[in-house]
């Protein structure tokens, strides 16, 4: 907890309210502390419900860390935000001058104002990012992290240069605040954040080559499983550019393309968020999949723009700051006007000396990267660890600094019902145009009690802030600047432009969401009956539909068999169970964990209603402390929400998504499902019929949804012709086969074709033979039982479309869609010189930092 | 011994791949491009790529250390790729290298790092560790018997060149092209390549800027004068940092010779990461068949 001898962001050092905060105070005490509690909820409500932190509670097991949002926002006086806008813009400059120096004439160098050892020794340094051509501003997007002393001065404690994160998490900070202070907000005059993304978006738009009215800007993200995966699908999202991982990347012909249904694409601008050394396999890291093949050659013939440049992680080595103020003298003749935390790097000698004398009062981090991990904090450390540390320090001392910790402000944090006062570390982002350096006004503010886990790495700390820069009079609605473009656009439609990774991820979207929706509604219909007054033996049809859970994953395959049922726990107990068994790789919970998944690793390309919807339908699956959570009635209910929420989730896919292939994959992954799940159902339930089949009949209408209709038409005649013309045959049917087949004919009909040859392709061919056979086969002939009581015709159908829907499935991802799979093989690097062609390669390793606890 | 050669040389690398290639992107480090420094010049008369199949997209440009690089991407089904460099080139010996006074190491190595030496930033670059060089306190042990206090750098890198030959057996079949260098170091085995890798990690252990050289031998030797192991494929050496006189000297430790005439530079870098003849990335291809011939002929011009 702050000790009182820091500077307070809120309250002067005679406790009155800077002005700044008055009138966010005075609402705040207007609020009480219930109307503040009730703000809280809500901001916890809606950072839970957006897009921006789509999580499956504890269903998915994800890394990321959960984000949270504190309702008091950090707030910056206007006036004085304007000196450290300056001081922020002068940085960058600074960086960008250096950057150049460094990656070109290396006057700096030659003048010792900088150690050649910055690069000589620097194992980040990768020779290539000094032979790229520079064709733009290498800096484009940076961030400053700073703290306040205690006399009110800020401190920067680390540059970004390579590709920041939280930009998008500020973006929806401040959405989210103003959603639930919107009158606060005006009320402050607090300056608006939209400009900047404005901003951000006509300056990477206008890196073009050749400034095409409507270029294509991509951002490339490392993928699904990294930390920055939810903010870059929120910021493409924003933004309006395509978010792309390094797969669905191709360079041809010396261009960058994104490899879509309808072919390859130019792109024009790539905002990389990988690191510089992953960014092509070919001349950097071999071993990296984020990147694209050759990408280092379309940016030397200037075909695509890359920002920030390749090799910009060199201005945001911490070895950098303390030569900084002489960087500066020394290229602009000026003092740098923002001061850099105290920083010594321990490839200097006078510098090793001081560090090795004063170790307690330090902490240590790499000296040429910026890294995750926690520094080195040797006032915790052992006697032994520390004697460690020095051979370290010594053996390897280029690869050091040592810094000052830096002394943190406070601001107040509503905790638990009441006001506390929490340490705040701030983070800015500037973009750097043609015209110069913009400030987003504001930035990520984070809090937390201990100021060491603010510290530790620029993500950590317990709560995010919303960070407000408020003037004392009302901020004028700023005339765009921006320049309108008048050219007409090319009207697109039908988004062959779709990466085919997209597509891959739709389609099994599609089969996902309708697997979980036949297991819930036969899990459903099977408890009714086990919850009902018969007793279990009397249930005839219980058998048929214990055996339709085991052949979709739900249960054992032992309870379906006769007499070994006996002996295992009963059905009472173990259904209810099966729904939270986590292990259990088939089955509900296993189909809608990949239902999150799919639609995880599409999170630019589905709606975010449609996100609240599946993270409802997994809500649903979680267990709660309640006794009752395996009790048969509240399982029903589960499964009534489970059923609900999928049938709103394919309602809103129907209503809101354009009939593009994206949503023409999504289709065909659910008409394929369900046809096969229906075969499957018919096949363990009809194929045998016991004598009396009323009530098997009546309960496999009810888990295809089909009993309104079949009650409408036969009343209550249960006649197994009639369930099965309406389950298999009837075309007007949506759950019945031959409706499934009809539109998976249409669709694959409709999808992109690149054969010029004449003819149908094999999928359609597949597709086309399905439906035949249903079409020609006849519901009467289908439900005659031979003399062994065996619906022979039935059961070679429903065999038929067992074993060969899945081909189908096969056969159009192979066609469209697997080529972004598996079969890309790099082989590395291949060396003539030794006879092991296709041996791993030899690229660069950069050499960790040793492991200090 | 003549002062300067000229040399015909064909170098060719055929790819046989099991099944066809979708895509292959590639860089070539093999072109030959004039030298001049204060021993030793090159001339590069002509040098011509041919690359079947026709590539669909070749760029060349001059890498960080100045090699010339060809870089090219195959975009059609294939399964055959042949690169035949074929260049003329003359070497001319401008000082006798065993002849040349030159300072004592120690000087060499306090002029770098006080910056005295008008040429220290381009030299303090190569005394560093490098992704397949870590230099280490082995290292220097070992080097220290060449380098007694005062020798001249020369004489000095001459002789752990030869104590490198000496002490190091060379077997193809110790070492593969990722065989680190203190592993080989340990092994005392290996090719050129592990040889020249010790040679430059001993030479900055001591503090000496030292640098990988790739390049070729002349196949048939001069009368009189034995065989060079090497001939017949890139072979690679050494160049270590003499002082702001004489710049970089090369030495040959699979050899234990001065390289002068009968080698022929053709890429620089800090080891042979950086100078890897072809690196290439494909899509496809299953296993690969490597063959490559090389052949370094005397012409007279």
């Amino acid at each position: 907890m702050p000790s009182g001898d820091q500077y307070d962001e809120c309250r002067a050092a005679d406790g009155t309210v800077r002005p700044a905060w008055k009138s966010l105070i005075s609402s705040l005490d207007d609020l009480g502390p219930a109307g503040i509690s009730k703000a809280s909820h809500e901001i916890e409500r809606l950072v839970r419900e957006s897009g921006a932190n789509f999580q499956f509670a504890d269903i998915i097991k994800r890394s990321a860390r959960p984000w949270k949002l504190a309702a008091i926002p950090l707030v910056l006086d206007a006036q004085k935000w304007q000196l450290l806008e300056a001081g922020l813009q002068q940085r960058v400059r600074l960086l960008e001058a250096i950057l150049g120096d460094l990656l070109g004439e290396q006057k700096l160098l030659k003048a010792k104002v900088l150690p050649a050892e910055l690069l000589s020794a620097n194992h980040n340094y990768y020779r290539v990012y000094h032979e790229l051509p520079q064709t733009k501003l290498r800096l484009d997007v940076t961030a400053t992290d700073l703290a306040r002393d205690k006399d009110g001065t800020w401190w920067v404690t680390g540059d970004r240069t390579r590709a920041p994160s939280g930009l998008g998490y500020a973006l929806e900070n401040r959405i989210i605040t103003s959603r639930v202070f919107q009158k606060l907000l005006r009320g402050n005059n607090v300056v608006r954040v939209a400009s900047f993304f404005s901003a951000l978006r006509q300056h990477l738009n206008s890196l073009a080559a050749g400034s095409p009215e409507n270029p294509r800007v991509a951002i490339l993200t490392p993928g699904q499983h990294s930390y920055r995966y939810i903010e870059d699908a929120y910021l493409a999202r924003y933004l309006g550019y395509t978010m792309v991982q390094g797969r669905d990347l191709a360079v041809r012909g010396g261009k960058l393309n994104l490899k879509t249904l309808g072919g390859l694409l130019p792109i024009d601008v790539l905002c990389r968020h990988i690191s510089d050394r992953k960014s092509d396999p070919l001349e950097l890291n071999p071993s990296s999949q984020q990147g694209a093949t050759g990408l280092l050659q379309t940016i030397r013939s200037g075909n695509v723009a890359v920002a920030n440049s390749i090799g910009s992680t060199l201005a945001q080595m911490p070895a950098l700051m303390p030569f900084l103020p002489a960087a500066s003298k020394f290229l602009f003749g000026e003092e740098p006007s923002l001061p850099s935390i105290g920083t010594y790097w321990c490839g200097g000698q006078s510098e090793r000396a001081f560090v090795l004398e004063h170790l307690d009062e330090l902490i240590l981090r790499p000296a040429f990267y910026v890294s995750s991990e926690p520094p080195i904090s040797p006032d915790e450390m052992t006697a032994a660890e520390k004697s460690d540390l020095v051979d370290q320090i010594k053996a390897q001392p280029h690869n050091f600094v040592a810094q000052h910790r830096p002394s943190r402000s406070s601001t107040p944090v509503w905790h638990e019902g009441k006001l506390e006062s929490w340490h705040v570390a701030l983070r800015s982002f500037q973009v750097q145009t043609a015209d110069g350096v913009e400030v987003m006004p504001g930035g990520l503010a984070r809090v937390s009690p201990d100021p060491r886990t603010l510290d530790q790495s620029p993500t950590s700390g317990r709560l995010g802030l919303d960070c407000w820069i408020a003037n004392d009079k009302p901020v004028d609605h700023e005339v765009t600047l921006l320049k309108q473009s008048h050219a007409p656009i090319n009207l697109v439609r039908g988004g062959a432009e779709m990466p085919s990774r997209v597509g891959e991820s739709l389609f099994w979207l599609g089969r996902s969401a309708e697997r979980s929706e036949s297991i819930a509604r036969l899990l459903r219909a099977t408890l009714i009956r086990i919850a009902g007054e018969t007793q279990l033996e009397d249930i005839v049809e219980l058998p048929r539909m214990v055996a339709a859970l085991a052949a979709l994953g739900q249960l054992e395959p032992d309870h379906a068999i006769a007499g070994l049922g006996e002996k295992l726990p009963s059905l009472e107990k173990v259904l209810p169970e099966s729904l939270f068994d986590a292990e259990k790789l088939g089955g509900l919970l296993a189909g809608i964990r990949d239902m999150g998944e799919k639609a995880m690793s599409v999170h630019d390309r589905v709606s975010l209603d449609a996100y609240r919807i599946i993270k409802k339908i997994g809500d649903h699956l979680v267990r709660d402390n309640h006794s009752d959570a395996t009790d048969i009635a509240a399982v029903i209910n589960r499964l009534d929400g489970i059923i609900t929420d999928l049938q709103a989730f394919s309602g809103l896919v129907i209503e809101s998504m354009t009939r593009t292939h994206g949503w023409r994959f999504l289709q065909l992954g659910r008409r394929i499902e369900r046809a096969y799940q229906t075969a499957e159902l018919l096949s363990a339930m009809l194929v045998n019929p016991i004598e009396d089949e009323s009530p098997v009949l009546e309960s496999v209408l009810q888990t295809t949804d089909s009993m309104m209709t079949y009650r409408s038409r036969y009343l209550l005649q249960m006649q197994p012709t009639a369930v099965i013309d309406l389950l298999v045959n009837d075309e007007t049917n949506p759950r019945s086969i031959m409706y499934q087949l009809l539109m998976i004919d249409q669709h694959v009909r409709e999808l992109p074709s690149d054969h010029h040859e004449v003819g149908l392709g094999p999928d359609e061919k597949m597709a086309r033979k399905l439906l035949h056979c249903v079409t020609m086969d006849d519901p009467a002939e289908l439900s005659h039982a031979n003399a062994r009581g065996v619906r022979v015709s039935l059961n070679e159908l429903l065999t038929k479309l067992t074993n060969e829907l899945p081909d189908l499935s096969d056969a159009i991802t192979a066609r469209y869609l697997i080529h972004t799979g598996a079969t890309v093989e790099l082989t590395g690097r291949i060396d003539p010189i030794a006879s092991r062609p296709g041996s791993a390669g030899s690229g660069a390793i950069i050499p960790k930092l040793p492991n200090v606890e | 011994m003549t002062d300067s050669a000229s040399y015909r040389i064909s170098h060719r690398t055929d790819y046989r791949y099991e099944s066809a290639v979708a895509i292959c992107q590639n860089q070539l480090r093999m072109m030959p491009h004039s030298i001049d420094s204060p021993c030793l010049s090159m001339n590069c008369h002509q040098a011509e790529t041919k690359i079947t199949p026709e590539p669909t997209f070749v760029e060349h440009h001059f890498d960080y250390f100045g090699n010339q690089v060809t870089s090219f991407s195959i975009e059609l089904l294939h399964r055959e790729l042949t690169v035949n460099v074929v260049s003329e080139v003359t070497v001319s010996r401008k000082q006798s290298v065993m002849k040349l006074d030159s300072p004592p190491w120690e000087m060499v190595r306090q002029r770098i790092s006080s910056g005295e030496n008008p040429g220290w930033l381009e030299a303090q670059e190569y005394l560093h560790d490098s992704p397949r060089i870590m230099r280490s306190q082995a290292f220097a042990q070992y080097a220290a018997p060449s380098f007694p206090p005062g020798r001249p750098i020369l004489q000095a890198t001459l002789d752990l060149t030869k104590r490198i030959h000496q002490d190091f057996r060379y077997d193809s079949a110790a070492t593969d092209v990722n065989t680190a260098t203190d592993a080989a170091f340990a092994l005392k085995a290996g090719v050129c390549q592990d040889f020249a890798h010790v040679q430059i990690a001993c030479l900055r252990s001591i503090g000496i800027p030292a640098r990988y050289v790739s390049g070729y031998l002349r196949t048939i030797p001069l009368e009189g004068q034995p065989r060079l192991v090497g001939a017949d494929e890139s072979h690679a050496w050494i160049s270590v940092y003499a002082g702001e006189k004489w710049g970089w000297v090369s030495f040959d430790p699979t050899n234990a010779c001065v390289s002068e005439i009968n080698h022929i530079p053709i890429c620089i870098g800090r080891d042979y990461s950086e100078v890897s003849p072809m690196r290439g990335v494909v899509i496809g291809g299953g296993s690969t068949k490597l063959s490559v011939s090389v052949d370094v002929a005397p012409i007279s011009l």
